[in-house]
Order: structure tokens, then C-alpha cells, then sequence
């Protein structure tokens, strides 16, 4: 380097006069060298937070992080990552975060440091008494074998292996009480997508999204929530594809977008009932695709009753249970069993009731359909499915989109229109969606109707269609998949329900459909049994079937909410999830947990879950006193994803591996290590026990290598259980090769295939630049590695492509397969013109021309005769708190919705019920880039919590006028539950809405506060209800009403008596809003 | 500094990045930057245009600048556990041989 020490005398006196050059670089500037350059190694991870599943490189020098950044070779992220994303290294290596072990004695007033083996010692003593105290081998005369004195919460930001280990230990436990985040963010998706296609997941991949010609983004803000995903919309955008944005508020995706349409949140299901009836009172319908790949020509009941002869009820409702008897939405001729228990009919009891908890086992798996359908093929019997369907959305005409929706008929015709010239065998039009939609009171219905309306355009099963669900955590697909969640066993095999003498047998032979793949439920199960009970699972056993803890009703969180306030539930575990934040009715979980005698919490940071004894907003009202609680409280800390190896699926189905960087520091550990030494201990305390009720925690397989000082298991292990082997040893490669008889381990079928040839085919890393754009060697999908579900779709019946231009997967008929881009959604060799035998079963019950192989017809499913508890077709309701008149039907909520009377729970009157105007703002919630869900993985990372620093709220100006709020200033925020402040900003991205002939104005709160962390602020679930969709038990936080003053909100006792004070004025008792 | 020129040169040559870096006593990523205009690290887009420049690696820049890459897909350890978890299952056996 050139001696002369300035750059700027370098730049004048040198060659390089514009100061381009490494010439004119300091000497400080040359001395610099990159972290990555210096560092030993670099491990291949992928980034903890949202679940687009960004691949990570991590940079690891003496046994530190130093540094993560993007991996280029991604196909899905292409080296990016967002503000999150980025800020992992400091979400890591922060020296604020803990890494001590904690415990808080009953009635203390502080934490005190504890001994992690002590610590887990203690826990496991706790478990160990509490299930003994609780056990309950039977209710109400039916064999239960289970404890209802623990409970569980978390985690969709664990690996699959974790909750595989969590699910498998606590249900040979008992504990039925196990759930996650899917619960409350997508497990509508499962009742709205798995009832319609036959699997309960995205229908597509991202990088898809560039074959797209329109896409519609609804129900989600897809280029602030999922970042690094929205790139795929941006090159669909530079391909020419049109992008529509749906959505209350004008956000920076509706920047992007060619079209944003402001709409009313929870009115969603107006809105694409009336694209449906554009497209069948204008015959814009894909013809063949639906004639022959849909049960639109398949002839219904005649004493099936639609909303539009019953005023928004369907036929079969009892008022006093708030359910349907579903018998008259079957076939003509052809009964439906679903995948679970008896029949319905066998097991109703007397007055014709379905037994609680039914509803948890419909729309996961699948229906067994007896008999023939009966079809008309011209699509002209008044019963057929095909006309049933337009007659029940004829109402939803524009005229009624603007009145419902506040959509201008103009805008809502643009819509109608590029969606339908933009789908057909030459064109595909995809949707997106995420929380907007699911989390309601008929949650499940708004996916529904999306589904509904892709397949009248054809577009589900084709390169640029399909239906693209944007799940919101690291592995929360995972998470259901193999779930940590009550209704469900690995792989979306239903848990069983309470039932005398109910055999393995007895279980499967009622349930197993006898079409398509589920009919292989038995090889999906026994092989299930087989991985948790080894030797000790036998045919002469049922394979210890009678082990598995059964349901008698919901257990979901919500469930268990309530059952801590009576004082049923009272052991916790908590595992990187936060319900004092990111629950409804934040309150009532505090509240809850006051009553329990012990939590266990664990995470990576003390978050308001772990804290609510000592400094939560009940100690500041004075409802609760530190002192008085017996709560004992143990913080366990966890390690992050650069200190553990294993796999997350993103929200497209892939597993991704991430590896080990460096050990965790201190009492942190991985959840991995927490649940196998857990289980270690307590089958040490146990061992010898004679009880019966102990022994399938001892038979239980519990032999995973360990390694490292710290004894870590050894995550590979456990996803080679997942995988399965057979009785040699050999990993399996696809579940078509498990078997019922006992022969075959596997620990989640669906996932069958990951450690095929013994090889982690998750941590596959081949570049994107050497594959195709489907990159079927980066890492895996489930099933079988497919990226586009029902892609058979994408061809004619008789094999060919509908047009060259949407080709995806064809019949080669000269090598007698299924060939194409993606690897085949179908039995590789059946021909289309493959016709089932009469009285064929299983697989071979299906036709050439049967895309959708989950469903016993075969078929995608416009109407739902079976899986869907509130309606086989999607219905406008209200959401339970809305301050507007629902003017289509008679019926203001859904009818068959879930509610909890509860003092804590009180509901508001809405539409024209007198106090409904004490509330008269439509509230909505939504995510922030900077900040991940309930905040404990954000507002404590410094570089996040600077940039999204306190809560606020977004109203237009028209409000802000109406109620004298100041941008900048200060507002409080009410409801019947809580009351909580925020600063104001004004806006026109919220606008006020015209519609029905009145103004409706909009609230829009970010939903990551609390009163923990750097980033502080009020939580925006103290204001919500539970109020639950029936089949997915997911909570209303989209849509509900308050009301917005200026100022700061009351502290101390004030604040509930401001809160009592409009529960007075608006009339609120124990029944309000609770009517059917 | 190395020109643009120099290490074209030496590539047109039949010497990989590498081979440039240590004949030229700078790190292969600046080499790689220097005849391309592109981090190898992938750090930037790949805009129209620049997919047809001189020099450029269609794939796997980044083990140019990165250190050693950790990222193993099989483990003999667990083969050898899991070839024991079916040893010792017998009924699991028994069924195998129908």
C-alpha cells in the first residue's frame, strides 16, 4: 500500500481520482478483517423464527458465535434474512440473556438460584406426585387411564425431535393436556384445508409463487410477517403475475401490490362467498378440472337443509348442545364414518347427542364413505353438490360484499375479474393467508372458502395455484405434524376417545376409511406403538394400545385455562411459549396459573409467564398478592437453535436440519436434553414399581445415546425413530412401507422418509444453482418429498398437461409412470385410465383420475359431508364481539361456536342488542417485523426492541377525530375483559369503512407487547375473549370490538373498576353474547 | 492491488481462485470480487446482466471466503443403535418372518 498515510492526498495525487479504488483505504481500514474470515468453522442452520425457514450460516471461532448471516445456497431464501433473522446473533450471545436456573418457593417474593439437578429432581418428584394424586383411571364408566392434574404448552419454536420426545413421554404419562402454538395460530388450517383436500397443510412451496399470473394476499401481511418469503411474490410481480392485497389496513405488502382492497376484519367469508358466486352465476368455473376432480357432481341427501332455507343454520342443529347431527350433509347413499372412535350414529346417546369432544376428532383425518355415490354428470340436479352450492351462495352479491364487507363494488369487480381471467388450464392463480383467517370463531370456514373458490378455478394441484398457508413460527408445521397437541397422535392419527371395551381393533375397524391412503391407518398406528413400546407392544397387547391416555371432550389450552381456575389442573410446563402475552384473555391465564401448586417454565428469557406472581399487571390491580400465592414457580433456561442440532418444518412442509454450533452456557439446555433426562429420572424413581399404571412409562423406549459433557441426546437418534426402521435395522424410505402387524418402527408416518438410506436427507444442502426450481435435494418435505400436493391435478384426465404452459407433472406413457418436474402426489404407476374394481378397498379404491388420495372418494371436497362441525359449507357470521348486524342471515354469531362463561370471560352485546354501542370499534391484531409473537424471543434482543420499541395503536383520522386522540399521545383501549393504553398514531392506512349505511371505524394493535423485556408495553390479549371455533378450538383475536379514549389507562384498582364501570353501561351479564 | 485484468488472466489460464489467491497474496473472495464485480460470499443480487460475466462460479461461491463447513448427513453411531433397537425387539422379529 502506498505510503502516504491520507487516503484523500491518495485519491488527488494517485491514478484512482474518483476515490473507487482499494487505494485511497486507510490503514486502519486495511486492518480490518471479516468475523467470517477468522472464523474455525461455519455450521449450517436455519433461523428461529418465523416459518419461512431461512437457511443460516453460523460462524463459530474458540468455542463462540461470532457471527450468522444468510446462506446463499437456499433455494427459499437465497442468502436473505430479515431484521429477526439478522438479529440472531445477538438473540444468542446477548450476556443479558439467562442462564441460571431459577426457583421461586411457594409464597416467596423472589427467585433464588437452584442447582439444575436439583432442579430437575424437584420436577420430576412433582410429576410423579401430582399424577399419582390425580389419576383417573375411568369417567363415568369408560376407561380413561390418565391424569388431568398436568398440563403442557409449547412448542411450535422447538425441534421436531423435542416434541416427538414431549408428546411420547407425557402421554406415557397420562397427560392429555398437551398443546402448542398451532393450537392458537393455524389449527384451523388443519379442519379448513385437511377437510377439503385431505391433508391439512400448504398446498404449494414459495419459490412456486413465480409461476404464478395472480396471486392474492389475505389474511395476512405477508411482506412484513414473512419477509424473506415475499421475494417469491416480487418475482411472480416481475414475471407479470398481478398481486392483490385484502386486508383492514394498507401495509407494505399493499405497497407492493398492483391492488389493495381495505375490507372489514372477520368479514372474509362475505367476501369470497361472493367471488364464488361470481364465478357460478357467470359459469366461470373450470369445467372439467371441477367435474372431474371435485364432488360437484356428486348428489347429496334429501333432507339435507341449506343456510338459505334456515336463516344461516343448516340442517340438524340442537340448540341446547350448540352442535349438529350431520347425518342429512351425507351422500345420497353413502354414510360417513370419520377416522375416529365408533360410528357417530353407534355412539350418540340418548336425544341424538354428539358425545363432547366429537368435534376434535373430525377434519385431522379422514372419512370413511360406504357405498356408491350417485353423480350427475351434467352438473343440473338440483341436489348435486354443483347446484347446492350456488343456490346457498347466491346471496352473496356485491351488493352484499359492500354492505358486509365495506368493499366497494368496483374494487370487488376488479377482484372477480383478474382472478378469473388469470385462472384456467393456461393460467393459475394462487392464494396466500395466515392468521387473518384462522384465528375466528369459524376460522376454519374462512379456509374453506378459499378452498371452495380454487377449486372452481382449478388451480389446487398446479404449478402458480394451490393455496399457500403462512404458518408463524420456526417449526409450528412441525408441531402439529408430530404434535404436542391433545386431539392428536403423530401424523394426524386422532387420539382415541373414551370408550368401554374400545379394542385396537374396535378402533381402526370403525374409522379406517376404506379409501385411499388412510385406509393404511392400521400400518400408520401399529408402527407408532411399535416405536414407543418396543418389545412390550405385541399383537396379543393391541401393542399396547389400551397405554394412550383418552380424551372425553376438548383439552385444549383454553380447556385447561379452566381447568386451572377450579383447581383440577395443577402441574404446568410451559416450553417456549408465552400465554400471559400471546393467549386470549391474557388475564384469565394469569389468573389460572395463580391457582396452580407448580409451573415449570423454560425458556430464554424470564418472560411474563414465568413472572406474573411477582410483577404482573394482577399485582399492580391488587387482585393478586405475592405473598398469598402458593404457586411454586421453576425457570428452567433454554438453550437456542445455534446450541442444539435438530430439524424445524417450515410452513411448506420442508425439514430443515440445523446443527449444533457450540454448547450452551451454564444451566441452559436444549428442550431435547430437558425431556429425555426428565424421563430418565422419573423412570429411575419409578423403576421396580408393580403398580400397572407405571408401566408404560417403563416399558417405554428411553435409550437415546448421549453426548457432550452436558449429555445431550443425540437428536439424529431421534429422528431416525421418526423415520422408522424395519425388523433388520434398515431405515425406511416411504410409508408405503409400514405394516400392521407389528414388523415396522415409526414414529410419525407422514414423516417417513427423512432418514431414508440412513442418511438425514433434512440436512441436505445442495445449492439452489444446481438444481431445478423445485430443489428436491435441499433438505426434505413431507410426504415422500413432494413440494406441490394433488399435483395430478395439474393434468387432464387422460395424463396429458392442461396446456404447456402449466405443466407439472404428466402420465409417460411409453415408460408407464407418472413423470414431471415434482415428484408425483399419486401411486406412481396407475394409468388414468385405472377404474376401480367393485368392492375395491384402500388405495385401489382409487380411479386414475382421483387427485386428492387422502379423501375416501378421491376428490377435492366443495361441500364437506363429514369433518366439519359448523356447516358443510362456509356461512357469514359475525365475530362473537362486532358491533355490526350480520345482514344475511338471522343468526348474528355461529351458532355452533364455543363460549366459556366464565366472570373473567364476559362477552359483549353486538349488532343491535342494547350496549352494543358501548363498543362500538372493530378491534384488529396483527404482527410487526421487528417482533416475533408473544415477544420473548424479540422485546429483550436490543437491536429489535430499537426498533419497534413500545405498543401502539393505528386509527384513522376520522377516529382520532371522534375520539379527540393525538398522534403521539397517549390512548386506553377497552373491553368487557381488560383495558390496556398505547401510543397513538394516525393514520390513513386504517381507514374507516363505509358499509350497511354507517361508518365503521378500525383499531389496529400490534400483539408482541408486555411488560417484560427492553421493549415494553400493554398486551393486546388482555382484551380478547375465548371464544372458539368449534372444530379447530382456535380463539377470536382478529376481529372483536371495543371502545378507544384518550389517556393513559387507571393503574392500580382503578383500572378494574373503569372496566366494571363499562361492563355496567353496557348491560353485560353472565349470558351476554353467549346466545346460539 | 491485483487488477481485474490479472486475474482473468490467470483464470483463462486454467488456475481456479485458489491457485489465484496465492500467487497474487490476497484473499481468494477479493480475487473472486475483483474479476467478477460479485461477493462470494452471495451477498448481493445477481441482476440481470451480470449472470453472463467473466469469472463468475455458477455455484458454491461462498466456500471461497468461508472457513471449514460443518454439515454432516450420517452418523454410524446411530446406524449401529438403531441396528441394536431391532435386535433386541423380538416380537418385532417374529413378525418380520410372518
Amino acid at each position: 500500500m502506498n505510503e502516504r498515510v491520507w487516503p484523500v492526498l491518495r485519491q488527488l495525487t494517485g491514478k484512482d481520482r474518483l476515490g473507487k479504488g482499494a487505494a485511497v483505504r486507510s490503514a486502519a481500514t486495511a486492518a480490518l478483517r471479516a468475523r467470517t474470515a477468522g472464523a474455525d468453522r461455519v455450521v449450517k442452520s436455519v433461523c428461529p423464527y418465523c416459518a419461512v425457514g431461512c437457511a443460516q450460516n453460523v460462524y463459530v471461532k474458540d468455542e463462540k458465535v461470532v457471527h450468522i448471516e444468510g446462506d446463499p445456497d437456499s433455494p427459499i431464501s437465497r442468502g436473505r434474512l430479515c431484521p429477526k433473522g439478522a438479529a440472531t446473533l445477538q438473540l444468542t450471545t446477548d450476556s443479558r440473556r439467562a442462564r441460571k436456573a431459577l426457583y421461586r418457593p411457594p409464597h416467596a417474593a423472589d427467585w433464588q438460584e437452584i442447582d439444575l439437578d436439583t432442579a430437575m429432581d424437584m420436577v420430576a418428584d412433582r410429576i410423579i406426585a401430582t399424577r399419582r394424586a390425580t389419576w383417573e383411571a375411568e369417567h363415568e364408566g369408560k376407561r380413561t387411564n390418565r391424569t388431568m392434574g398436568i398440563a403442557s404448552l409449547g412448542g411450535a419454536t422447538l425441534d421436531n425431535e423435542e416434541n416427538y420426545l414431549i408428546k411420547k413421554l407425557l402421554t406415557a404419562l397420562g397427560v392429555i393436556q398437551i398443546e402448542n402454538q398451532a393450537r392458537v395460530c393455524h389449527s384451523s388450517t388443519v379442519v379448513g384445508l385437511g377437510t377439503s383436500f385431505g391433508r391439512g397443510g400448504a398446498t404449494t412451496f414459495m419459490q412456486d409463487l413465480v409461476h404464478s399470473d395472480c396471486v392474492v394476499i389475505q389474511g395476512s401481511n405477508f411482506a412484513e410477517a414473512h419477509p424473506v418469503g415475499f421475494q417469491w411474490v416480487m418475482e411472480a410481480k416481475a414475471r407479470g403475475a398481478v398481486v392483490i392485497h385484502v386486508d383492514p389496513r394498507f401495509t407494505r405488502t399493499s405497497a407492493l401490490a398492483d391492488l389493495h382492497v381495505p375490507i372489514r376484519a372477520g368479514s372474509d367469508v362475505a367476501f369470497l362467498g361472493g367471488i364464488i358466486n361470481h364465478v357460478l352465476s357467470n359459469e366461470l368455473y373450470f369445467r372439467d378440472y371441477v367435474l372431474h376432480y371435485t364432488n360437484a357432481a356428486t348428489i347429496l341427501r334429501e333432507d339435507y337443509r341449506d343456510a338459505e332455507d334456515l336463516d344461516g343454520l343448516f340442517s340438524g342443529f340442537d340448540p341446547d348442545t350448540r352442535t349438529y347431527v350431520t347425518d342429512s350433509w351425507e351422500y345420497e347413499g353413502m354414510p360417513v364414518v370419520t377416522a375416529t372412535g365408533t360410528s357417530e350414529e353407534a355412539a350418540r346417546g340418548v336425544g341424538g347427542r354428539v358425545p363432547e369432544g366429537w368435534s376434535e376428532m373430525h377434519g385431522a383425518a379422514g372419512a370413511t364413505l360406504t357405498g356408491t355415490a350417485q353423480r350427475d354428470e351434467t352438473l343440473r340436479h338440483p341436489r348435486c353438490v354443483l347446484q347446492v352450492l350456488a343456490r346457498h351462495f347466491a346471496r352473496y352479491t356485491p351488493e352484499m360484499v359492500e354492505r358486509v364487507c365495506g368493499v366497494p363494488q368496483d374494487l370487488f369487480a376488479e377482484v372477480c375479474r383478474h382472478l378469473t381471467e388469470n385462472s384456467g388450464p393456461d393460467r393459475t392463480s394462487e392464494f396466500v393467508y395466515a392468521v387473518g383467517w384462522t384465528q375466528h370463531s369459524d376460522g376454519s370456514q374462512f379456509i374453506r372458502a378459499a378452498s371452495i373458490l380454487q377449486l372452481l378455478l382449478g388451480n389446487i394441484g398446479r404449478p402458480g395455484g394451490g393455496i399457500q398457508a403462512l404458518r408463524g413460527h420456526a417449526s409450528i408445521q412441525g408441531s402439529s405434524d408430530i404434535p404436542t397437541l391433545f386431539n392428536l397422535l403423530p401424523g394426524y392419527i386422532p387420539m382415541p376417545h373414551a370408550h368401554e371395551h374400545q379394542t385396537l381393533a374396535d378402533f381402526l375397524r370403525s374409522d379406517a376409511p376404506h379409501q385411499g391412503f388412510w385406509a393404511d391407518m392400521p400400518a400408520y398406528l401399529v408402527s407408532l406403538l411399535k416405536a414407543w413400546w418396543g418389545p412390550s407392544a405385541r399383537p396379543d397387547n393391541d401393542f399396547r394400545f389400551d397405554w394412550l391416555p383418552r380424551m372425553t371432550g376438548s383439552h385444549s389450552t383454553y380447556d385447561t385455562v379452566l381447568a386451572q381456575l377450579d383447581g383440577t389442573c395443577k402441574g404446568y410446563i410451559l416450553l417456549g411459549e408465552n400465554p400471559a402475552v400471546g393467549s386470549a384473555n391474557t388475564r384469565m391465564q394469569r389468573l389460572g396459573m395463580a391457582k396452580l401448586d407448580w409451573l415449570v417454565v423454560r425458556d430464554l428469557n424470564l418472560i411474563e409467564s414465568a413472572t406474573w406472581w411477582k410483577d404482573g399487571p394482577e399485582i399492580e390491580t391488587g387482585e393478586l398478592v405475592t405473598e398469598d400465592i402458593g404457586t411454586e414457580v421453576f425457570f428452567l433456561p433454554a438453550a437456542t437453535h445455534t446450541e442444539k442440532s435438530g430439524s424445524f418444518t417450515n410452513t411448506n412442509r420442508l425439514l430443515q436440519w440445523h446443527h449444533r454450533a457450540v454448547d450452551p452456557e451454564g444451566d441452559a439446555r436444549s428442550d431435547l436434553w430437558f425431556m429425555y433426562h426428565l424421563g430418565r429420572i422419573i423412570r429411575e424413581k419409578l423403576a421396580g414399581s408393580a403398580d400397572p399404571v407405571d408401566a408404560p412409562i417403563l416399558d417405554l423406549t428411553w435409550d437415546y445415546p448421549v453426548e457432550g459433557e452436558q449429555g445431550e441426546p443425540v437428536a439424529e437418534a431421534v429422528l431416525a425413530e421418526i423415520n422408522g426402521w424395519d425388523a433388520e435395522g434398515r431405515p425406511l424410505s416411504r410409508y408405503t412401507q409400514l405394516k400392521g402387524d407389528g414388523s415396522t418402527v415409526c414414529g410419525c408416518w407422514i414423516y417417513c422418509g427423512v432418514y431414508a438410506d440412513g442418511v438425514n436427507q433434512a440436512a441436505r444442502r445442495k445449492p439452489a444453482d444446481e438444481q431445478d426450481w423445485i430443489a428436491s435435494e435441499w433438505a426434505w418435505a413431507w410426504p415422500a418429498n413432494r413440494r406441490v400436493l394433488y399435483n395430478r391435478a395439474s393434468a387432464r384426465p387422460d395424463g396429458h398437461p392442461w396446456s404447456e404452459r402449466k405443466k407439472l407433472v404428466w402420465w409417460d406413457e411409453a415408460a408407464g409412470h407418472w413423470a414431471g418436474f415434482d415428484e408425483p402426489d399419486f401411486e406412481r404407476d396407475k394409468p388414468p385410465g385405472y377404474r376401480p374394481p367393485e368392492g375395491a378397498s384402500g388405495t385401489a379404491a382409487l380411479s386414475g383420475t382421483d387427485p386428492f388420495i387422502m379423501q375416501p372418494d378421491g376428490k377435492g371436497w366443495l361441500f364437506a359431508p363429514a369433518g366439519v362441525v359448523d356447516g358443510p359449507l362456509p356461512t357469514h357470521y359475525e365475530p362473537q364481539d362486532s358491533p355490526v348486524v350480520n345482514p344475511l342471515y338471522g343468526h348474528q354469531r355461529n351458532p355452533a361456536r364455543k363460549v366459556y362463561e366464565h366472570p373473567d370471560n364476559r362477552y359483549h352485546p353486538s349488532g343491535h342488542e342494547p350496549g352494543a354501542s358501548v363498543y362500538p370499534y372493530v378491534v384488529t391484531t396483527y404482527r410487526l417485523t421487528e417482533h416475533f409473537t408473544a415477544g420473548g424471543m424479540s422485546r429483550g434482543t436490543p437491536y429489535l426492541a430499537e426498533l419497534q420499541p413500545e405498543m401502539f395503536c393505528e386509527v384513522s383520522p376520522e377516529l382520532a377525530a371522534e375520539r379527540g386522540l393525538v398522534h403521539g399521545g397517549w390512548a386506553t383501549i377497552i373491553t368487557a375483559r381488560n383495558a390496556i393504553e398505547a401510543r397513538v398514531m394516525v393514520t390513513d392506512r386504517m381507514p374507516s369503512l363505509h358499509l350497511d349505511g354507517r361508518v365503521v371505524h378500525q383499531i389496529g394493535l400490534p400483539f408482541h407487547f408486555g411488560p417484560n423485556g427492553l421493549a415494553r408495553g400493554d398486551a393486546a390479549n388482555e382484551l380478547s375473549s375465548i371464544s372458539l371455533d368449534p372444530n379447530s378450538h382456535i380463539q377470536e383475536v382478529k376481529a372483536l370490538s371495543a371502545d378507544i379514549r384518550p389517556g393513559r389507562r387507571p393503574r392500580g384498582p382503578a383500572l378494574r373498576e373503569m372496566v366494571a364501570a363499562y361492563r355496567e353501561r353496557a348491560g353485560i351479564v353472565a349470558g351476554t353474547g353467549t346466545e346460539v | 492491488m491485483p487488477s481485474k485484468e490479472q486475474v482473468l488472466r490467470l483464470l483463462s489460464q486454467g488456475h481456479d481462485y485458489g491457485d489465484i489467491a496465492e500467487r497474487l497474496g490476497i484473499p481468494a473472495g477479493r480475487a473472486y470480487l475483483i474479476a467478477t464485480g460479485v461477493p462470494a460470499d452471495g451477498s448481493d443480487s445477481v441482476a440481470r446482466g451480470k449472470p453472463g460475466r467473466e469469472g463468475l462460479l455458477t455455484s458454491r461461491s461462498q466456500h471461497l471466503v468461508n472457513p471449514r463447513e460443518v454439515n454432516p448427513v450420517t452418523r454410524r453411531d446411530v446406524h449401529a443403535w438403531i441396528r441394536r433397537r431391532a435386535w433386541m425387539d423380538r416380537p418385532m422379529r417374529e413378525a418380520a418372518r410372518g
